[in-house]
């Protein structure tokens, strides 16, 4: 079964909503860790990652039928979708180093 | 006329949801004027525009209090997406959340 268009956006959708959260989440857990506040951090943290395991599921479901020999089409909307997705990946790593410092400092 | 202005990252995920979103006024013929923006265009968009509301999707609500600063003395209530609504698309309940929140203006 390939898929459509409208699957397309709807599984593109998701995933910039989940991963969005956990993008905010991580940002909201750095500002935070800036004011001290540093039980907030650990909460908007795991809180962070559940959204960004959902999205990178259904990322991955996608992979995984490419890789079994499905025929997926181009969509714009999900390299869109896979751009957020890198961009959180990205972000959540260093934001988690720079509350690190921010302990330090403390 | 309602004007209602969405703000995402580039604009772009969230025209779609704009378009949902004018479907169901319409079905409703309810009056409103709803566009979507990146986080940058803002200040622009604000000198172009009356928006009645300013809504967030989940990938710029960490922004609020940046965006708050910025509104401030304009009267313009700021609010984020429901993730949910916005992961599925929905239109009508984006919509509704919108008209509440100028409702209690």
């Amino acid at each position: 079964m390939t898929i459509d268009t409208n699957q397309y956006y709807e599984l593109s959708f998701q995933i910039i909503s989940n991963v969005g959260m956990a993008k905010s989440l991580a940002m909201e857990a750095l500002y935070a860790a800036k004011e001290g506040n540093f039980e907030v951090v650990e909460e908007k943290l795991s809180e962070s990652k559940k959204f960004y395991v959902e999205g990178h599921k259904m990322h991955a479901s996608l992979i995984q039928k490419e890789a079994s020999g499905e025929k997926l089409d181009f969509s714009l909307m999900l390299m869109h979708a896979e751009d957020q997705l890198m961009n959180v990946d990205t972000i959540t790593l260093l934001v988690t180093e720079m509350i690190e410092m921010y302990k330090r400092f403390k | 006329m309602k004007t209602i202005m969405l703000v995402c990252v580039a604009g772009m995920s969230t025209s779609l949801l704009v378009s949902k979103m004018q479907k169901a006024a319409e079905e409703q013929g309810i009056e409103a004027n709803i566009f979507a923006r990146s986080a940058q265009e803002i200040e622009f968009a604000l000198e172009q525009n009356d928006v009645d509301v300013l809504l967030l999707g989940p990938q710029v609500r960490y922004m609020r209090k940046q965006i708050e600063e910025e509104l401030k003395g304009k009267n313009i209530p700021i609010e984020a997406i429901n993730m949910q609504d916005y992961g599925m698309m929905n239109g009508q309940k984006v919509l509704e959340q919108a008209l509440q929140i100028i409702a209690s203006k």
